[in-house]
């Protein structure tokens, strides 16, 4: 089946994932295994590179949905990055970019969040 | 069954025979107390020959029920040989003083040397009977000739005896069957192999008793021997045979003892390792039964650890299996959880790339730190769960004693740890059998849900055509359709997917099914009915589940369509050989339930021309992928459609999904597909 990798990496106060290859709903556990970690860290500034990913199922999506209420509750927030045209079609077609920040590049994201907490 | 019978039959018989005989023989001693006649005498020894053979009939039978006790029939002969030891000791002192004061025999006097007689019959007869059973116990291969050939000559020395009385000088057959009946004896008492299969404990037990008895049966036989002795003058002169066997059996008891005591003290240097190989077989029996009824990997676990230190002599055992990258301990014997993780920790992380056999860790070869952690154990010895070439986990045993682990010792700790793959890989595949097993029904269940939420038939109006293509995927997606006869010649319609997969997806489309069914009732205008199922489905939707739905009604008359979107795939319209993607504004349902739901949904109006066709679809089309994991996409979607516009709608949906299919021949569906088609054509 599909591959899929993510991987977690902290930019300042900022917690960068990058997921890799297809995100369906047997692979959404290992996304939803490091939204666990960062909650239980208290981790509640999340970017999301999307610069490697080939496909994003419903399942997918449903993995920020489940944890963006939490991240902003707390002052944090889950923005998307780097993200390719038909991933992003995806994105657009459920209107996410209402719901959601998205940033061609990650450092304009993190950029975000340090804007954020000086004001 | 009937040989059983036949045995109780001839058993019986036996006693009763044995009765009559010995009461003949009774009776016949009380008549001729003394005789030299020849005729008399060989009445007196084929009585005394019967009864030998009719108690041997009954005792036999007896005894062959004791043979898987080896040690049973060694003890009855010894206490039967210590019986005749004491009577003949005491008869001295007994008899004795009775000759002396009456030299005539009186009735008393013989009735006692008859009673006498028959406990020494009876007891030879169960000592040989019992040398019998133990010469048979444990044989392979037939021997019966050999004990056979034995007991004939027992019988010609009992006979030659008679000759003696023709003729006194005439004891060359005598001697000479008696001495081939010694010779065989010596070779009969060579067949000792019961003696190998006795534990250590065992042995040490046998050895002792060999002795004694060995000393009890010669002591008895030099008794015998002095013919002054009173014992052997009663005998002898009742049944020159009957002395005979009596002595004859009396040596076999002396040889046979000794040659047990020598096998024995042969046997026992290797007693304890025959022992260990001994419990280790039969340990791998009960584990093989175990890992055919036991499903439950834990108590396996337990059963392996503890024998694996009860047959490889160490005193701690414990299982690993792998999970991930991390270890789980499964069991452990005689040492602590946490003793024993800090030991698998230590051990295994740096030489788990070596462990592909058995491997031994010593206490003075390994490092200060290690050392730290084993002072309880001198020796540590750990075995690979492999499995195809793949490691599993380990099996570990370790010794408090400074001993080092032998071949044998690592061969058994890796059949152990073989038999611990073995039961590992069955539960495994056991749970994954149920979990697909349940999982296939929870689809059977999903898939009965999906076929009866959807609609059986298409509406059909003189103004309008419509069709319907349906193709759900193997796991379920999420996708529903309908249609909703309204009032005032007004057509609602439905294309909605939910979010996820198998029976919590067809729950959702259910309820949604339920809400439309009743609201476009209630609610004409599409847009105010979404914000509307939103907040309905607010409570039923949990975080990370959405709907997308195009809900829409169309006036038959007018041709007028009103349709709202919710985070679903554009609507199609091909109209003047063009296709338009038609995408009013609009989220998810599900992905906000604030005033941004309500904000972002937009409601757009047509009307339909003659000849107009509208494609409303599912994501499954657009998202269908090729092994090269190419979208089919909306282009070659809008293509087929407007190429195929002139013909009807069913041959469009055919020829859609005939190149759906071409497309995606090398990858499977993994999404529902969904496709309503409507096409304009009122007549005037």
């Amino acid at each position: 089946m599909a591959d899929f990798n993510v991987n977690l990496r902290g930019v300042g106060s900022v917690s960068v994932i990058d997921v890799n290859g297809y995100l369906d709903a047997h692979t959404a556990p290992e996304l939803e295994n490091v939204f666990n970690k960062l909650l239980n860290d208290k981790h509640y500034k999340v970017v999301v590179n999307f610069n490697d990913l080939k496909y994003i199922s419903s399942a997918g999506l449903g993995v920020f949905m489940a944890y963006v209420e939490t991240m902003r509750e707390n002052r944090g927030d889950i923005k998307f990055s780097n993200m390719k045209e038909n991933v992003y079609n995806i994105f657009d077609l459920l209107g996410f970019p209402i719901l959601y920040e998205f940033y061609k590049d990650e450092n304009e994201a993190i950029q975000k969040f340090s804007e954020l907490s000086r004001s | 069954m009937i040989n059983n019978n036949l045995k109780n039959i001839t058993r019986a018989k036996g006693l009763e025979n044995a009765i009559v005989v010995s009461i003949l023989l009774f009776l016949f001693s009380l008549i001729f107390p003394q005789h030299d006649s020849f005729l008399l005498s060989l009445i007196n020894e084929v009585l005394v020959f019967l009864v030998l053979l009719f108690v041997l009939s009954y005792i036999k039978p007896l005894l062959s029920s004791k043979t898987d006790s080896p040690f049973t029939l060694v003890l009855n002969a010894g206490i039967l040989a210590a019986l005749i030891f004491s009577i003949i000791s005491v008869s001295d002192s007994l008899f004795g003083s009775l000759a002396e004061k009456d030299a005539n025999l009186n009735i008393i006097n013989s009735l006692f040397s008859i009673i006498i007689i028959f406990i020494f019959i009876v007891a030879v007869i169960y000592i040989l009977a019992s040398f019998r059973e133990l010469f048979f116990l444990r044989q392979k291969k037939d021997l019966s000739i050999y004990f056979n050939t034995m007991q004939v000559f027992f019988l010609l020395t009992f006979f030659s005896n008679l000759l003696l009385k023709i003729d006194k000088n005439f004891d060359y057959p005598y001697n000479s069957f008696f001495v081939v009946s010694i010779v065989l004896i010596s070779l009969n008492s060579l067949r000792v192999a019961w003696i190998a299969f006795l534990v250590k404990k065992q042995k040490l037990y046998l050895l002792l008793i060999s002795t004694i008895l060995s000393i009890l049966f010669g002591l008895n036989f030099g008794l015998l021997l002095n013919e002054s002795n009173t014992i052997r003058q009663i005998i002898f002169s009742f049944s020159p045979g009957l002395y005979s066997v009596l002595s004859l059996t009396m040596i076999y008891g002396m040889i046979y003892f000794g040659v047990i005591f020598f096998t024995t003290l042969f046997h026992l240097p290797t007693a304890e390792a025959f022992d260990r190989k001994a419990q280790e077989a039969s340990s791998l029996m009960d584990l093989t039964k175990l890992i055919t009824q036991v499903f439950d990997f834990k108590e396996l676990a337990e059963t392996v650890t503890s024998i694996t230190a009860k047959v490889c002599n160490s005193y701690s055992a414990w299982l690993v299996t792998k999970k991930g990258n991390d270890y789980e301990l499964n069991s452990v014997h005689n040492i602590s959880y946490v003793d024993a993780d800090k030991l698998i920790k230590m051990l295994l992380d740096n030489e788990e790339s070596d462990l592909l056999r058995v491997q031994t860790f010593y206490y003075d070869s390994v490092s200060s730190e290690l050392r730290n952690e084993m002072k309880e154990f001198k020796s540590i010895a750990i075995a690979p769960l492999k499995l195809q070439g793949e490691i599993n986990g380990f099996l570990f045993t370790a010794r408090q004693k400074d001993v080092n682990f032998d071949e044998d010792e690592k061969k058994s700790l890796q059949a152990f740890a073989d038999y611990a793959t073995v039961a590992l890989e069955n539960a495994k595949l056991l749970a994954e059998s149920i979990e697909k097993e349940r999982l296939e029904k929870e689809l059977d269940v999903a898939r009965d849900i999906q076929r009866k939420i959807l609609p059986n038939n298409v509406p059909c109006s003189k103004n309008f055509q419509v069709a319907a293509l349906f193709v759900p995927a193997f796991e379920v997606g999420g996708d529903y359709y309908d249609f909703f006869e309204l009032e005032n010649q007004r057509l609602g319609f439905i294309v909605a997917d939910v979010s996820g997969k198998g029976i919590s997806a067809s729950f959702i489309m259910a309820e949604v099914k339920g809400i439309f069914e009743s609201l476009s009732k209630l609610i004409p205008n599409p847009r105010d009915l979404l914000i509307k199922v939103n907040e309905v489905l607010k409570d039923s939707l949990d975080k990370k589940s959405f709907v997308t739905v195009i809900y829409g009604v169309l006036d038959k008359e007018a041709g007028k369509l009103n349709f709202a979107r919710a985070g679903h795939p554009p609507v199609f319209l091909c109209s003047d050989n063009k296709v338009e993607r038609l995408q009013p504004g609009g989220i998810g349902i599900g992905l906000d339930y604030t005033n941004g739901f309500a904000n972002s949904l937009k409601e757009m109006q047509i009307v339909l021309k003659n000849d107009d066709i509208l494609a409303f679809y599912s994501d499954g089309i657009p998202e269908a992928k090729n092994a090269r994991n190419d979208d089919f996409g909306y282009e070659r979607f809008e293509q087929i459609i407007l190429q195929n516009k002139n013909k009807n709608l069913d041959e469009i949906t055919n020829i859609l999904m005939h190149d759906l299919t071409l497309f995606s021949k090398d990858h499977s569906q993994h999404d529902d597909i969904t496709l309503v088609l409507i096409k304009w054509n009122k007549k005037n």
